[in-house]
């Protein structure tokens, strides 16, 4: 069982969640080309370790959120709402 | 016309502010109890604003306003209020004139929802088989509020001691009403849990 902590909440089985992927910047439609959207859309870093992760709360608070995950433990560092910068987060 | 509860009625059946209610007599111990007739009303606005001030009531902590209207709150910026059958609470017309720059929605979800009481000192123990959540004093004492997975429907549960009695409101969509309502009654077989009627008025 991985338990996740809501910013919200506080932490929960991860069953109560949807994974909705990395943490990255979305682009503006209107300002890049197929190419670098496509990027952003599909090229994942994937990374074996610390990930940078969004997540929806679905049962629960109904908020979307980011957390700091290791992708080989499962360990969790910290969950966040959005707008509120972790100093280990990467950007893309 | 009549308004029916997804819960089917089980026993006597009566008529309470037009709802079809069962009207079978408490009898003590661990019961469970249809309330969806009451009157639930959502209501969503900034965590800041001025309806948020009127309501009082932060994430995760319910309160009795003077009218006794239940306060909840079950999200962030996200409040449940309930009251009596047939009633409309006070609360939701003060904060609907409020501050007109804010978004504030107000909405009657009394024929959305359901909503039933599982009160009796084995209540806990009975949801603890169906909900992941601590469901200790110190973590969640009476006045508690979350929103959590219950028999896998999504829940809001308030613990609201009835007389001293732990009691918890259960409330979510009316489509898994009469599921979870069964579920909970299969819970708590083994506590020898029983169905009470309506209740009017709560202790």
């Amino acid at each position: 069982m991985i338990r996740i902590p809501c910013p919200n909440c506080g932490p929960r089985n991860s069953s109560e969640f949807s994974y909705f992927g990395e943490l990255g910047s979305r682009p503006a439609p209107d300002a890049v080309d197929p190419a670098h959207w496509r990027h952003y859309l599909y090229d994942k870093k994937n990374p074996a370790g610390w990930t940078t992760e969004k997540w929806y709360h679905a049962s629960g608070c109904r908020k979307f959120f980011a957390i700091e995950r290791n992708t080989l433990t499962n360990d969790v560092k910290s969950g966040r709402p959005f707008g509120v910068e972790s100093s280990s987060e990467e950007s893309s | 016309m009549v308004a029916r509860s997804p819960i089917r009625a089980r026993g006597p059946v009566g008529r309470e502010h037009g709802w079809e209610v069962s009207t079978t007599a408490r009898k003590g111990g661990l019961e469970l109890c249809d309330l969806t007739p009451y009157s639930k009303v959502l209501v969503r606005a900034g965590v800041l604003s001025k309806a948020a001030e009127v309501l009082g009531c932060a994430l995760g902590l319910a309160r009795r306003a003077p009218d006794g209207t239940l306060v909840a709150g079950t999200g962030p910026g996200e409040w449940l209020l309930v009251s009596g059958a047939g009633t409309w609470p006070a609360l939701a017309d003060e904060i609907g004139g409020g501050d007109p720059t804010a978004l504030t929605t107000v909405v009657d979800v009394t024929h959305g929802g359901f909503l039933i009481r599982l009160s009796g000192a084995d209540s806990r123990r009975v949801l603890e088989k169906i909900c992941a959540i601590d469901l200790s004093d110190g973590v969640t004492p009476d006045g508690a509020v979350f929103r959590s997975s219950v028999a896998r429907i999504v829940c809001d549960v308030i613990r609201d001691d009835d007389g001293g009695v732990r009691s918890y409101l259960l409330h979510g969509d009316r489509s898994a009403g009469q599921y979870l309502f069964d579920a909970v009654l299969d819970a708590g077989s083994e506590f020898s849990i029983g169905i009470s009627g309506y209740r009017e008025k709560e202790a």
